[in-house]
């Protein structure tokens, strides 16, 4: 094969993104550890996140219900491989535990960081807590992670 | 709606890198050997379509930088994207276009350079205000689903490993494959890498650069211009609430994919999978997946995937071949997968899958899997 | 509420058969490439892998410049001139620098190639296309 060029290029993305007022009154929440889902007044659903439709029924969501800061562990991994941050694409370490949380009064399920990385101590059915940051500023990284309900 | 038939395909020689060509020549690549093989011309071709990850390359309208590679200039165009879902999407929109009498011959090709991007990026950028501070990837998604999957099943390590075997063996029996590994073992896949508990290296699919494309042929065509085409018995798709914990126990019921499966089984008359079908392409983006589609898609009950392996029901010499030509787990050019699947199957049905042919292949199921936002099913047969 | 991110990303392309021997040509031997297609009878620039007209893979590449025809111009502020240009030989035009002094270029008009001193085979080995004075004719 005769010689081939690359050309590399870095590019910086700049976004913007409006949050939609369900979005907002939730992230208004977790500022004072409030957590509030919306709910299907057809199927009964309790969606989070909050949003403005229930993808099911299609109806709109209006009605709003609280949700605990403790929940069930349906399912959970611990990430090896360093995994980039969407937020700005700096590696984040692993190992590092991850779960899909469903939160009591909540149907569907969150998912987040465990700060527990041994799989063996990790195990579906487990009765997880949030741990909330010190300073709080209205966004999902108000929870620092999700710890065991000893 | 009219019969339609698909009578040639073609594919790039997949790789981890083909910085050899640019992405219009890897277009062309697929595209010229599947117009080779139905023994068309460029001038022939009435439409075609395209299907792409454009987040992936960070090019915008990619479909304007190939479609010339694709014989599309002076022709409808246009591209489909549905996440990993986009290849077997644009199939059924060219299987559409060219039942509704709209065009008679559609070219539809798939591409994915992934080494010239960036991945991860692209997986990472979810939504912005629920969970992008946590997403890890396809990679997260899947390991999430999978402790449940395994809790709930029984399914163990060692009969995922199966599957990789399975895989990187059928794949040296095809040119076009990424991995291959005819002596690969059950320890190999257990001894590689860690990558999210329980995903071993040799568990997860890779990341290749290719493409692939299947010519679409009204029935009219297909029979003055094929002895033996791959005539489309059904096609279906199904699309997902959008947040992975939205979605009820994931791997265990799979709703779209099942749903689809259900309703491209009953427009083909299929009512015992593993016995009417002679063989199955699906999208198997890690081993733990393909167990779980086993039991969603009815080749066996609730519980029963992992001893389908192991009883070697679906390999290359079993009574259902699951994915005889490697798989997803062997090359995954995300754009262009779907269509492999596809391309795979019909080149079964049409008799040229060469040295991973199943003997007297007459109906073959592809699927097709967008994260778990979408699944598409396509079953192909030898008679219309 | 408003959220506002920034990423970087790499991205690493591969310029291909043509491609890659339009960049060497600019990068060793200050020479333009096209290709030509002798069934549609017409020559493209840049270099491509096959015609976009036809189909037909296997296209001759041919020299094309270094002087060249202004088909169009634009100014964009704080960044120059960008005009299309063709390249003698060539039936098609290439998006390019225009350098200064520019003083009311007419499409037509004949200009000339200039590169860089410093070439590492990418398009930017090209320093632009330079208006050619008339010597008062
Ligand atoms: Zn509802
Ligand atoms: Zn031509």
């Amino acid at each position: 094969m005769s010689e081939r060029v690359s050309v590399p290029i870095e590019m910086v993305q700049s976004w913007r993104y409006s949050s939609g007022d369900s979005m907002e009154r939730f992230s208004n929440g977790i500022r004072h550890k409030r957590i509030e889902a919306v709910k299907c007044g057809n199927c009964q659903r309790r969606y989070l996140p909050p949003r403005p439709v229930c993808g099911n029924c299609h109806l709109s969501l209006t009605e709003w219900v609280p949700v605990s800061d403790v929940g069930t562990l349906e399912a959970w991994t611990v990430v090896y491989l360093p995994f980039l941050d969407g937020r700005t694409g700096e590696l984040r370490d692993g190992p590092y535990g991850m779960g899909l949380i469903r939160l009591d009064g909540s149907d569907t399920t969150l998912n987040h960081f465990l700060n527990q990385n041994d799989p063996a101590k990790l195990a579906v059915g487990m009765r997880m807590r949030i741990v909330w940051r010190d300073e709080l500023h209205g966004a999902m990284d108000d929870i620092l992670h999700f710890e065991e309900v000893s | 709606m009219r019969p339609v038939a698909i009578i040639g395909t073609g594919q790039t020689n997949h790789a981890r890198c083909r910085d050899d060509v640019s992405q219009p020549e890897l277009v062309r690549e697929a595209a010229s050997r599947a117009l080779d093989d139905a023994g068309l011309q460029p001038a022939d071709v009435d439409a075609v379509i395209l299907s792409n990850m454009e987040l992936f390359e960070g090019r915008a309208l990619p479909e304007l930088w190939v479609g010339e590679g694709a014989f599309a200039n002076g022709k409808p165009c246009m591209k489909i994207a549905t996440g990993g879902t986009s290849g077997t999407s644009s199939c059924i929109a060219g299987f559409h276009q060219a039942a509704s009498g709209l065009f008679d011959i559609v070219l539809v090709v798939g591409f994915e350079k992934h080494s010239e991007g960036h991945t991860q990026t692209g997986m990472a950028l979810t939504d912005p205000f629920w969970d992008r501070a946590v997403a890890s990837g396809a990679l997260g998604n899947f390991a999430l689903s999978i402790s449940q999957y395994m809790a709930e099943r029984g399914v163990s390590e060692e009969q995922a490993a199966r599957v990789a075997v399975k895989s990187r063996r059928n794949a040296a029996r095809n040119p076009h494959a990424h991995l291959s590994d005819a002596n690969a073992t059950i320890e190999d896949v257990l001894n590689s890498r860690l990558l999210a508990y329980p995903i071993h290296l040799m568990d997860m699919c890779p990341q290749s650069d290719g493409a692939a494309a299947i010519v679409v042929a009204s029935g009219d065509k297909a029979r003055k211009l094929s002895a033996k085409p791959a005539w489309v018995k059904a096609a279906a798709t199904r699309h997902e609430q959008p947040y992975i914990g939205d979605i009820e126990q994931r791997l265990l019921t799979m709703r779209t994919l099942r749903d689809a499966s259900r309703s491209a089984y009953a427009t083909a008359g299929i009512t015992e999978p593993l016995k009417q079908l002679d063989l199955a392409e699906i999208y198997e983006p890690v081993t733990y997946a393909e167990l779980a589609w086993y039991e969603i898609l009815g080749f066996c009950a609730e519980g029963e995937a992992g001893h389908l392996i192991e009883a070697g029901v679906t390999g290359i010499d079993g009574e259902l071949p699951v994915n005889p030509s490697g798989g997803v787990l062997s090359a995954n050019p995300v754009g262009a997968t779907g269509v492999i699947r596809v391309a795979e199957a019909a080149a079964q049905i049409l008799g040229r899958a060469g040295a991973h042919q199943i003997e007297g292949a007459k109906t073959a199921l592809a699927t097709g899997y967008g994260v778990y936002a979408w699944a598409d099913a396509v079953i192909l047969g030898s008679a219309v | 509420m408003i959220r506002e991110e920034a990423i970087k990303i790499p991205f690493q392309y591969a310029a291909g058969t043509a491609g890659s021997e339009f960049l060497i040509n600019l990068r060793d031997h200050r020479q333009l490439t096209g290709s030509r297609c002798s069934d549609c009878e017409r020559t493209l620039a840049p270099a491509r892998a096959y015609c976009p007209d036809c189909g037909r893979e296997g296209l001759h590449s041919v020299n094309i410049g270094p002087g060249a025809e202004l088909v169009s111009w634009t100014i964009v502020p704080d960044k120059g001139v960008f005009a299309l240009v063709r390249p003698d030989g060539a039936d098609t035009a290439m998006l390019h620098k225009l350098l200064g002094p520019i003083d009311d270029p007419q499409p037509g008009i004949r200009l000339q190639v200039v590169f860089r001193e410093e070439r590492s085979g990418h398009i930017n080995d090209i320093e632009g296309f330079a208006i050619v004075q008339e010597n008062g004719e």
